[in-house]
């Protein structure tokens, strides 16, 4: 406990650090502190994580970054975490930790795409991972997350809670993977509710708690009464804008996407589709330590790092009928019989001819 | 009745989203016209937000809102200090302020809740129900049954107004911002002139931020201020340097905003980042004076001495 609050620290510190002299460089460098510098020959490796947005957003990045802490904390390896805000950034960041030493960087989104392929072509010594990349090659590994399979079945209970037919999907930037968990939600709401209309919204950005908040305003007063998300600490302003509409017309529930935010907005979130990155983080390190991390391994259901996540304190909003098919839709995907629409933006030709696609890991 | 409905959801969406621009960018107006241009708003956006966000938990809403002014204010005194102090570039300090603004909250904030994360739930400031104007139709609920920032705005851009064009103390602004060197030699105070301008850019652009924690969203987030005090400075430039002007640019901009939410909620399939990139558009337009005569105070982003 004490490890990891010094180590949360130690990212404040650095950020401090970037602070102050910030006057018009930009924040290079993995680490604030000199004497932070890893030993390359030395025993413990290095590993480090970029995120293109505050950790504190209780979702997709807080996710990340407790994987990091729990590769420090488990593993007792050197860890180091970034926010880098431009594709500029990005670049840079890969680069100075490549060089500092460190062996295994994670690029958590899809938009470190382009800027990890051109570290990896430069430094083939490191390892670079992109949380549901598209491209592989020998040192780039794609983590694929098929939430999509948990939006289904969030689209299911959504399509069972929904009374007034409508149901809303508010998301950052309309990239491949996003769009693929609003068009298994849609599928969802659609298997259990065939009338139901679904709305969809990008406001553009993930942090914007006051466009979320807008966006989903403007769908719940087009009608609808559920909600789901696909942003990052912006999701604070959709469970906000639903409560205000429970206040105003009585009835508005959502749902949380990403990381478990069933505790976030306790009384609002009917329950949340889940991605255990920071299981899957640390079994993608240990396997970078193994040599056995490559091609694009994929997580889903069936390997349980993909779910559903009811929210227990609100267990009786989801009929019982819709629950028990939600149950038997869990088994269809898990066992391959049910496949849940997705958008493939893995372009499976770029995975290394010699290593075979790797099982979900378990 | 769907249409009432839809053109009443845009209004509202179009005013809340107006306003954290307007408080902004009329702070900003005062500061251009003494000739500073501080693109340190941002920093001073997010700084409101944390400061009211803290203050509005410790003591409820309205001391939220002081507390934001107040955090605004300290981070453009921070801008003022190098930028009219010092005489840096400005728009150097100012980008500057406002990354390390980004930065710095975003460490406070999780020193004090946590690095992952929790959705803070603020107690919001109320809505002041306007006798008689609140029962207008569609206008009056959108528009004066409101908090109290709302107000500030309304009365703030007929007042700003007459203050810089109909008081001495605004002709000496304004000098400053046009001559600096005749306002000097006629006994004016330069270097305090702007910096009380840029102060007072900091307290309406904290403000603006405290609106988005306690009036607007309820909550706080990193990064939350996410390019508002940017926005801000293109809305003064589209409502060229005068209040009234800055007011409709700011409604035209939140306009904007608010259709492209609107039309997607309604799912109409049009290209809505086009709405999105209009008011840029016009922004460049009315730089490039195609809406008449449009000129930026004459020492705009300039030190003085030279």
């Amino acid at each position: 406990m004490i490890s990891g609050s010094t180590k949360q620290w130690r990212a404040q510190r650095h950020r401090i650090a970037c602070w102050t002299a910030t006057a018009v460089a930009a924040c290079g460098g993995p680490s604030a502190d000199g004497s932070d510098n890893p030993d390359p020959a030395g025993s413990s490796p290095s590993v480090a994580l970029l995120t293109s947005g505050p950790v504190s957003d209780a979702g997709w990045h807080a996710g990340a970054y407790e994987g990091l802490q729990r590769i420090g904390d488990s593993l007792g390896w050197r860890i180091s975490h970034q926010q880098t805000r431009t594709p500029a950034e990005f670049d840079e960041a890969f680069i100075s930790y490549a060089e500092a030493g460190y062996g295994l960087v994670f690029g958590h989104g899809f938009e470190y795409q382009d800027a990890a392929e051109r570290a990896a072509a430069q430094y083939p010594d490191a390892t670079f991972v992109v949380s549901s990349g598209s491209r592989a090659a020998a040192n780039l590994v794609p983590l694929i997350f098929r939430l999509e399979e948990a939006a289904y079945l969030a689209g299911m209970a959504a399509g069972g809670v929904s009374r007034a037919g409508v149901v809303g999907m508010v998301g950052g930037v309309e990239i491949p993977p996003a769009k693929g968990t609003f068009l298994a939600f849609g599928a969802g709401v659609a298997a259990v509710n065939p009338e139901a209309t679904v709305l969809e919204t990008f406001t553009g950005s993930w942090d914007d708690v006051a466009a979320a908040k807008e966006a989903a305003s403007a769908q719940l007063r087009r009608g609808a009464d559920v909600l789901i998300h696909n942003v990052d600490a912006a999701s604070f302003g959709v469970f906000q804008a639903v409560r205000e509409a429970r206040e105003q017309r009585g009835r508005a529930w959502a749902f949380g996407m990403n990381r478990d935010q069933n505790a976030v907005a306790p009384e609002v979130v009917v329950g949340s589709a889940v991605i255990d990155i920071p299981a899957l983080f640390l079994q993608a390190a240990v396997a970078w330590h193994e040599g056995s991390l490559r091609g694009a391994p994929r997580a889903g259901l069936a390997s349980g790092a993909v779910d559903f996540v009811p929210n227990p304190a609100l267990a009786d909003v989801v009929p019982a009928d819709v629950e028990a098919r939600i149950a038997q839709a869990r088994r269809d995907i898990a066992s391959g019989a049910l496949e849940v629409p997705r958008i493939r933006y893995l372009e499976e030709d770029t995975l290394p001819a010699a290593s075979p696609v790797q099982p979900p890991p378990n | 009745m769907a249409d009432v409905g839809v053109f009443a959801s845009f209004l509202a969406a179009a005013a809340g989203l107006a306003i954290p621009l307007a408080l902004a960018a009329l702070g900003e107006t005062v500061s251009e016209r003494a000739g500073v241009i501080n693109i340190g708003l941002e920093g001073s956006v997010i700084w409101g937000a944390l400061g009211g966000a803290m203050a509005g938990l410790a003591a409820g809403p309205y001391a939220g809102l002081a507390g934001g002014a107040i955090a605004g204010t300290a981070a453009a005194l921070l801008f003022g200090l190098f930028a009219v102090g010092l005489n840096t570039n400005q728009i150097i300090t100012g980008t500057a302020v406002t990354i390390g603004s980004l930065g710095f909250t975003g460490a406070v904030f999780q020193s004090r809740f946590g690095a992952t994360g929790l959705a803070l739930e603020l107690k919001t400031v109320p809505s002041w129900k306007l006798p008689l104007l609140s029962e207008v139709p569609l206008l009056g609920p959108v528009l004066f049954d409101r908090a109290p920032t709302f107000y500030v705005v309304y009365l703030l851009a007929p007042a700003l107004w007459w203050f810089l064009f109909r008081t001495r103390w605004g002709l000496a602004l304004r000098s400053v911002g046009e001559a600096p060197d005749a306002a000097h030699a006629a006994g004016i105070g330069v270097i305090r002139t702007r910096m009380l301008a840029v102060l007072f850019g900091g307290f309406m652009a904290g403000l603006a931020g405290a609106h988005l924690c306690l009036v607007h969203t309820g909550t706080f987030s990193e990064n939350m201020s996410a390019g508002k005090g940017f926005i801000a400075v293109a809305v003064v430039v589209l409502g060229r340097w005068n209040p009234p002007g800055v007011l409709a640019a700011a409604c035209f901009f939140g306009a904007a905003e608010a259709l492209q939410y609107v039309l997607q909620a309604a799912n109409a399939d049009l290209p809505y980042p086009l709405f999105l990139a209009l008011p840029y558009v016009l922004s460049l337009a009315a730089l490039a004076g195609w809406f008449g005569r449009s000129r930026a105070p004459a020492t705009l982003a300039l030190p003085w001495p030279r």
